[in-house]
């Protein structure tokens, strides 16, 4: 269970918002841009510090003090694949795994599993630097799942991907929290990605405050501020 | 007629490059025959033996104490790096004369540090450890700085990536941060090569024996004339020059693959 009060000063706005997540369960943040959204998921992976607040998974205690990257055991897809062009496609998805797990055969059967799952068989062997940015997202995707995090941060992940495979991405995601059961925090300016991904939890924020809390049908139904209604409303 | 301008820019670009290389055109001067025998010989390949083995000892402690100060200094905040850059700009701003009298001195049986090293033996005038240690002072900063610019160029996304997948610093390190740089780095390397070997005017103060290839030139040029600085020189050449051209050539090349 996630558990967060995060206070982080930006620019021009002081992100103040308190969190709580269940084993397995989804929530979305929506918001303007520059609302403090994808400074939540930098707080929670470690990227950005909290000015004040904490931030704790389970047992592990996040912040205070500032628990280093490599130990969070969290998952993190934001707009850029972030492949590692000098590794080929393979090395990619099991970067990160020890030698002794990568030995294991129920490691390799998983591998496996996700390589014909996510299409990536053909690109196994390629190198990450000459595969196309559908292709690319969907090894990001393989290479975060390989770990089994238990807290899957998404920024943005679809952003400039063409519908059809935002589709299929957004179904690979709803298949594989439901198989490995992991949470997820979602943050993309499409209220229908948000609204398929996370139905059960909304957040929307605004200059860094939380406006409204809810499910996606109340959000949608019944806009707590006019930016938001506004927000909502098809161009 | 219509001249394309592409090829007048083309025309400009091979004039400019023909007077670039023009000085190398001396090498078939008419000077006499060129001196290889006796003394000239043995000095020569003496003075080319110093330089490789030297210089090569030189850029091992640069790349080993250089590599980590870089990295350190690429993860600082601006202030921080403004001012560790300013102290590495030191030793290349420097007057080359001046920094071998400086070092004589302070490294020499004067200076504090001298006499201590004097006590274990280590003797820091006209030997390979000045040779050596002059070297490093005039080619680390280019090196460090070189190194820094190239870890500048690995995205920090990329590097908190490798950490959110499970790998501890000085892994990401290894596996993302250096292979992702080499090139760079390799660059930085050998403009702190060329410019180590082909150092004379620190290096004729602090250590004018053992004599490298740049002092023996300006030796065989003085005790013997051009002739006898010719076939030196076309050896100073092939051992300087080859590693920062290659190097550069496959990294334009990686760059526009």
């Amino acid at each position: 269970m996630l558990k967060a009060h995060i206070v982080k000063k930006r620019c021009e706005i002081t992100v103040n918002v308190s969190l709580e997540l269940d084993k397995g369960s989804s929530l979305g943040l929506f918001g303007a841009s520059g609302a403090g959204k994808s400074t939540i998921l930098a707080c929670i992976a470690g990227i950005e510090e909290p000015d004040d607040g904490y931030v704790k998974l389970g047992n592990l205690q996040f912040f205070p003090p500032s628990l280093p990257l490599h130990k969070r055991h969290i998952g993190y897809l934001t707009q850029e694949p972030g492949l590692f062009p000098h590794l080929r496609v393979s090395e990619n998805v099991s970067f990160g795994i020890s030698n002794e797990l990568a030995a294991d055969k129920e490691h390799s059967h998983w591998i496996e599993t996700l390589r014909d799952r996510l299409q990536l068989a053909p690109l196994w062997h390629a190198p990450a630097s000459l595969i196309s940015g559908g292709q690319a997202r969907r090894v990001s995707l393989a290479r975060m799942l390989a770990r089994k995090p238990p807290l899957v941060l998404l920024d943005e992940p679809f952003a400039g991907l063409d519908r059809q495979l935002v589709r299929e991405l957004i179904d690979d995601l709803i298949f594989w929290s439901r198989t490995l059961g992991f949470s997820m925090i979602a943050v993309d300016h499409q209220a229908e990605v948000l609204k398929r991904l996370c139905p059960e939890q909304a957040i929307a924020l605004e200059a860094g405050e939380i406006v409204q809390r809810g499910k996606w049908d109340e959000l949608c139904s019944t806009p707590a501020t006019p930016l938001l209604r506004s927000l909502l409303t098809p161009l | 007629m219509r001249v394309d301008r592409r090829w007048l820019a083309r025309a400009g670009a091979a004039l400019f490059a023909l007077a670039l290389l023009y000085p190398l055109t001396a090498l078939f001067a008419h000077i006499g025959p060129w001196q290889w025998g006796g003394d000239v010989r043995g000095s020569a390949l003496s003075s080319v033996r110093v330089s490789l083995l030297l210089t090569g000892c030189a850029m091992v402690i640069i790349v080993a104490v250089g590599t980590p100060v870089a990295a350190y200094i690429a993860r600082c905040r601006i202030r921080e790096r403004l001012f560790w850059q300013a102290v590495l700009l030191v030793p290349i701003l420097l007057p080359p004369l001046a920094l071998g009298i400086l070092l004589t001195l302070a490294f020499g049986p004067h200076g504090t540090v001298g006499k201590c090293l004097e006590h274990f033996g280590i003797v820091m005038t006209n030997s390979a450890a000045a040779f050596v240690s002059t070297q490093i002072y005039v080619g680390v900063g280019y090196y460090v700085l070189g190194a820094v610019a190239a870890f500048d160029a690995v995205p920090l996304t990329l590097q908190n990536q490798a950490a959110l997948l499970g790998l501890a610093p000085r892994k990401v390190f290894l596996r993302v941060t250096l292979p992702l740089s080499r090139l760079g780095l390799a660059v930085a390397l050998s403009i702190a090569w060329v410019r180590t070997i082909g150092e004379f005017g620190a290096v004729v103060v602090t250590a004018y024996y053992p004599s490298g290839m740049p002092v023996q030139l300006w030796v065989n040029l003085q005790s013997f004339g051009l002739p006898a600085v010719m076939p030196l020189l076309v050896v100073f050449l092939a051992a300087a020059l080859p590693l920062p051209w290659l190097v550069h050539v496959l990294a334009q090349r990686q760059r526009h693959a």
